[in-house]
């Protein structure tokens, strides 16, 4: 009974809105009566929008293999090279978690814009002569987003290198394989299930960010998360929105799915 | 992998890490309107900012509502983990999975899925609309620092304390509630920070006329933005940063009790 409170407020501003958005994607927003199937067979029929969903798709993997890269040697750094810093650089990475996304977004802005920081400071060196014009272009979005997720991978990893028993790594260079060798063979399938949490941690939140594409991508950075925006603040074209939204929603839940599919086979 | 190597490695994903906000809190203290070199020490935009009514009521509605979002949902959560061991079965993996189910779902999705249900309703936008959707999307979080607190407790005081004659409710004040009483600050703390940062939901359903930091951030970032914006995002910073160290030293000491010897 004591439950109920909480999985009232659940069931009635999380659940049932979903329902609501499901049955509005069925309206037309032209007025036409009853159920209609036309905002699906919109987004389906016109290119512009299944170009759109593969940009974001893509979008998400390259912030996911780039997270990955980055993560990886620092996850392995902190779990077996610097462990007596291990606490602080973790502190040290989970900090910008909790500063504002907004704020985070702007300070790229800020920092990639024409004439900002980073101009002046690779012009003082001679590598960039005049202007930078990296912003409102898709290695904005990528940096930005990149520098929101990457963190998630980092503890995942770390996590199950942590775990790791470091005697197989004995066994195995004793047993006279190269340092590559038992990389490949020993420490990098140990920790694949941190891997793949990271993945999941990464992947399926960037496929729904809308303001870093915006805000840093400008006009070269719209995916589904922007284009569903617009047609809330834009465009009123709101029935259509949720269509979008709902398909935005499947991709998240079936790439779940596949992603904890993929995770069972690496569980002991 | 030589240990300078190493650091060298660490020392370049912390600058990608914190060089743009150090960049930024630093230019909230330069005279250039424009966020750029030269560095000339002003305190320009902060005393724009102590006058700017527009923005210091949008950090109070910010803090108003994240603080509610704060005890709704601790209260909440307390409930639901206490409520929690008498569920069974069917039902406790559908509230389970019900409870985390705002983790995975895109905020925008959220936000825009309550702004249609305020449509259906034939209602108007209103901070109330805001309040519920900050809570559903924080309560996880309050929800999994609970858990993690309930899972390590040792149930057997609860036991003890029923079999030598006390009440449901006394068991309840002076057994359970100091167990998970840290957690609960620090749940609330979690929450608060969540709704104090969150744009999506606001951005959605927020009734014109009425603002909360982000949004102003995002409609300076829109519109045209002065240091101002420095200024207050480094307020910003600020107090995530407290919240942040309230859980981490409330929490630290627990998660270390709950870790035992195996940290260190």
């Amino acid at each position: 009974m004591l439950t109920w409170p909480a999985m009232a407020m659940l069931f009635v501003f999380a659940v049932f809105p979903l329902f609501i958005m499901l049955a509005s994607s069925f309206q037309s927003d032209d007025g036409t009566a009853g159920i209609v199937l036309s905002n699906y067979a919109r987004f389906f029929s016109k290119n512009t929008y299944l170009k759109l969903t593969g940009r974001t798709i893509v979008n998400s993997l390259l912030v996911t293999v780039i997270s990955l890269i980055i993560s990886y040697p620092l996850a392995y750094i902190m779990a077996k090279k610097l462990k007596g810093m291990k606490n602080v650089i973790m502190v040290l990475i989970i900090i910008p978690f909790f500063t504002n996304q907004l704020v985070r977004v702007y300070s790229w802005l800020i920092f990639l814009q024409d004439g900002g920081i980073l101009e002046s400071l690779l012009n003082s060196v001679g590598l960039v002569h005049g202007s930078l014009g990296i912003l409102y272009t898709k290695t904005a979005v990528i940096i930005g987003l990149v520098h929101a997720f990457f963190p998630y991978m980092v503890i995942t990893i770390y996590m199950a290198l942590e775990r790791m028993d470091n005697s197989l790594v004995e066994a195995s260079s004793c047993l006279g394989a190269s340092a590559f060798t038992t990389f490949r063979k020993i420490i990098f399938p140990i920790s694949m299930p941190g891997v793949i949490s990271g993945i999941m941690l990464v992947f399926v939140p960037c496929l729904g960010t809308f303001v870093e594409p915006r805000i840093l991508g400008g006009v070269n950075g719209t995916v589904i998360g922007t284009v569903i925006e617009d047609q809330f603040f834009e465009i009123y074209g709101w029935n259509f929105g949720a269509a979008i939204a709902f398909i935005l929603l499947a991709m998240v839940l079936i790439s779940m799915a596949a992603i904890s599919k993929w995770g069972k086979r690496y569980e002991e | 992998m030589k240990k300078a190597l190493s650091k060298i490695y660490v020392l370049i994903i912390l600058l990608y890490l914190y060089v743009p906000i150090i960049v930024l809190m630093l230019m909230g203290f330069n005279e250039s309107r424009y966020n750029s070199m030269p560095f000339k020490l002003s305190f320009q935009w902060y005393q724009a900012l102590a006058k700017d009514e527009t923005l210091i009521t949008a950090a109070r509605n910010s803090l108003i509502l994240a603080f509610i979002t704060g005890i709704i949902c601790v209260t909440l959560a307390t409930l639901f983990i206490l409520g929690q061991r008498f569920l069974s079965g069917r039902v406790k993996s559908v509230f389970d999975s019900v409870s985390m189910m705002p983790m995975s779902i895109p905020w925008l999705i959220m936000g825009l899925s309550l702004l249609l249900l305020i449509r259906a309703l034939n209602l108007d936008k209103s901070m109330f609309f805001v309040g519920a959707g900050h809570v559903v999307i924080s309560l996880p979080y309050s929800l999994l620092v609970l858990k993690a607190r309930m899972a390590s407790m040792d149930q057997s005081l609860e036991e003890m304390s029923a079999s030598l004659g006390a009440t449901p409710f006394t068991t309840f004040r002076r057994v359970t509630l100091p167990a998970i009483a840290p957690a609960m600050v620090a749940g609330g703390f979690l929450s608060f920070m969540i709704s104090f940062d969150n744009f999506p939901i606001s951005y959605f359903l927020t009734p014109s006329g009425i603002s909360t930091l982000p949004i102003e951030i995002q409609s300076s970032i829109k519109f045209g933005f002065t240091p101002e914006i420095n200024a207050v995002s480094t307020v910003i910073i600020g107090i995530s940063l407290l919240c942040l160290a309230v859980t981490g030293l409330i929490m630290g000491s627990s998660l270390k009790s709950m870790m035992g010897k195996g940290d260190k």
